[in-house]
C-alpha cells in the first residue's frame, strides 16, 4: 500500500572551513596519515544524500542515560548531569535521532582493550550511553566528570576533560561525530584538536555550559549543550 | 532567523566503544523478522593508511536503497513500497587486518526527479581516530551499464579516478578497498 506523508524537503549547504577542523592537523602524527592527499570531489546532491536512516534503535541495543551507577555500584568521579540538546540549522530540534555518547573514567581511563594508560580502570563505569532523543531533541544524561590523560608519544600533549558524540540527524550528509569540552579547563589551550579549529566561535560551541549549582539535584554538577546538525528546511525544487 | 552554524567535527578517536559495533550491525539482509528481496551479497574489502598500514578498529557505516532503488525515509517518494525486509543502515569495523565485511543486497537503480538515473550505489562513511573529519565515498558496482552516466561518479575528476569508486566481483560479492591517502588512495567527497 502506498503512504502520502507529508515531508519536509532538506537543503544542505557547504560548510564553512574556518568554522572546521583542517583535517591534518600539526602535532597530531596519524592525521597526515589517514586524511586525503588529493582534493576532495564536488557532487550534485541526490535523493541518496538527502535521506537519512531512521531505524538506528531497531539495529543498535540503547544502553540508557544514567550510567553513572548506584549506591555500591556508583562510579568514582563528580557526578554530572548533562542537559544535550540536538537542532538543526534552522535551530528546529531532532527528536527521535540516536545520540551515542562515550568517555574516560574521572581518571582519564577508557573502557577499551586500545587503552593501555597507567590509569585506573573503574570497575563501576563503562562510559557510554547510548539513546534516542525525545521530541524536543532532548537527552539528559547521568554520568560522571571525565580526567584529562596524557597522549602517549606526543610530547606531553594532554587531552582535557572531553565527551565524544555521534548523532545521525535527519539526511545522510548530517551525521556528526564530535567531542565536548568543559568551561575553564586550563588544557582546553593547549588541546590540539580543539586548537586547530580556527574560529574563535566555533571552538567555544564545542564548550559546555554549567548551569547555577540550584538548578540541579543536590548530589550533581549540571551541564548544558546543544549539537547543530547540517541541513535546514528547504522550498521544493520546481 | 540567521541560521546556526553546524557543530565542528571531530574525530572518533581510538577509544569508539566495542559495544558500539554491535553483533549483526554488518548485516542489512533481514528486518522485522523479513528477509530482504533481492540479490544477496557480501562486500567486503581492506582499509589502509598512506605507505599501506592495515588499520585496526576503523569504523564503516553504510546507506543505500533496497533492491527497487527505495530508500527507507518518508524523503523518497516511493518510500510506501519500501522493502518490509531492507533496513538501508550498517555499520561495521576492521580487523587487525584492515579487512571488513557487510552482508547486504545488490542496490536497485533508480529515476532522479529530472529523469536521469542514479546507478546502483552505496554511501559509505569512515570514521576513526586521526580522521578530524569523516570521510564520506560512494561504492559503484562493476559491469553496471548505468556507472557511465550516473551524475555523482562522474562528477569525480580527472576520470581515471573514478574506477577507484567501482568494486569488482570477488567470490560471493564485491570487494572495495579503501586507501585514506596516498598510492591509490580513494576519492572522498566533500559537500
Amino acid at each position: 500500500m502506498k503512504t502520502m506523508t507529508t515531508v519536509t524537503l532538506y537543503r544542505v549547504d557547504p560548510i564553512d572551513p574556518a568554522t572546521q577542523s583542517p583535517r591534518v592537523v600539526p602535532g597530531y602524527r596519524q592525521t597526515a596519515l589517514r586524511n586525503p592527499a588529493l582534493p576532495l570531489q564536488r557532487r550534485p546532491l541526490t535523493r541518496s544524500e538527502l535521506t537519512a536512516p531512521r531505524e538506528q534503535a531497531a539495529r543498535l541495543a540503547q544502553l540508557g542515560a544514567d550510567i553513572a551507577g548506584h549506591g555500591a555500584t556508583q562510579a568514582i568521579g563528580q557526578l554530572m548531569h548533562l542537559r544535550l540538546k540536538v537542532v538543526d540549522e534552522d535551530g528546529a530540534p531532532v527528536g527521535g535521532t540516536m545520540v551515542e555518547m562515550w568517555q574516560s573514567n574521572a581518571a582519564g581511563r577508557y573502557t577499551h582493550p586500545n587503552d593501555d594508560d597507567h590509569a585506573p580502570v573503574d570497575p563501576n563505569f563503562y562510559g557510554a550511553a547510548r539513546v534516542l532523543t525525545d521530541e524536543s531533541g532532548a537527552i539528559e544524561i547521568r554520568t560522571i566528570k571525565p580526567g584529562a590523560y596524557p597522549v602517549p608519544d606526543s610530547g606531553h600533549w594532554w587531552r582535557p576533560p572531553h565527551i565524544h558524540f555521534s548523532v545521525w540527524g535527519k539526511v545522510w550528509l548530517s551525521r556528526l561525530v564530535t567531542q565536548m569540552f568543559f568551561p575553564g579547563e586550563p588544557l582546553n589551550a593547549h588541546d590540539r584538536i580543539l586548537y586547530a579549529i580556527p574560529s574563535a566561535a566555533a571552538r567555544e560551541s564545542l564548550v559546555c555550559r554549567a548551569l547555577p549549582t540550584s538548578e540541579g539535584p543536590s548530589n550533581a554538577l549540571v551541564f548544558e549543550f546543544q549539537l547543530v546538525v547540517r541541513g535546514c528546511a528547504a522550498t521544493p525544487a520546481a | 532567523m540567521p541560521k546556526l552554524t553546524p557543530t565542528a567535527e571531530i574525530t572518533l578517536g581510538p577509544f569508539f566503544p566495542t559495544r558500539y559495533v554491535d553483533p549483526g550491525a554488518n548485516d542489512l539482509t533481514r528486518r522485522d523478522g523479513c528477509a530482504a528481496r533481492g540479490e544477496r551479497l557480501e562486500l567486503h574489502g581492506r582499509v589502509v593508511q598512506e605507505g599501506g598500514a592495515p588499520m585496526d578498529n576503523l569504523v564503516l557505516e553504510i546507506w543505500q536503497a533496497d533492491a527497487q532503488g527505495i530508500f527507507r525515509d518518508p524523503r523518497d517518494p516511493r518510500h510506501g513500497d519500501a522493502d518490509p525486509g531492507f533496513a538501508g543502515w550498517g555499520r561495521a569495523a576492521t580487523g587487525k587486518d584492515g579487512r571488513y565485511r557487510f552482508t547486504t543486497i545488490k542496490p536497485g537503480a533508480y529515476a532522479m526527479p529530472d529523469g536521469r538515473l542514479r546507478a546502483p550505489h552505496v554511501n559509505v562513511i569512515v570514521l576513526f581516530s586521526g580522521i578530524m573529519r569523516h570521510l564520506q565515498t560512494v561504492l559503484f558496482f562493476e559491469g553496471e551499464p548505468g556507472n557511465e552516466a550516473d551524475p555523482v561518479l562522474t562528477a569525480v575528476q580527472p576520470a581515471a579516478l573514478r574506477s577507484r569508486l567501482v568494486a569488482r566481483r570477488e567470490g560471493d560479492g564485491y570487494r572495495f578497498d579503501i586507501a585514506l591517502r596516498g598510492d591509490g588512495e580513494t576519492p572522498f567527497f566533500d559537500d
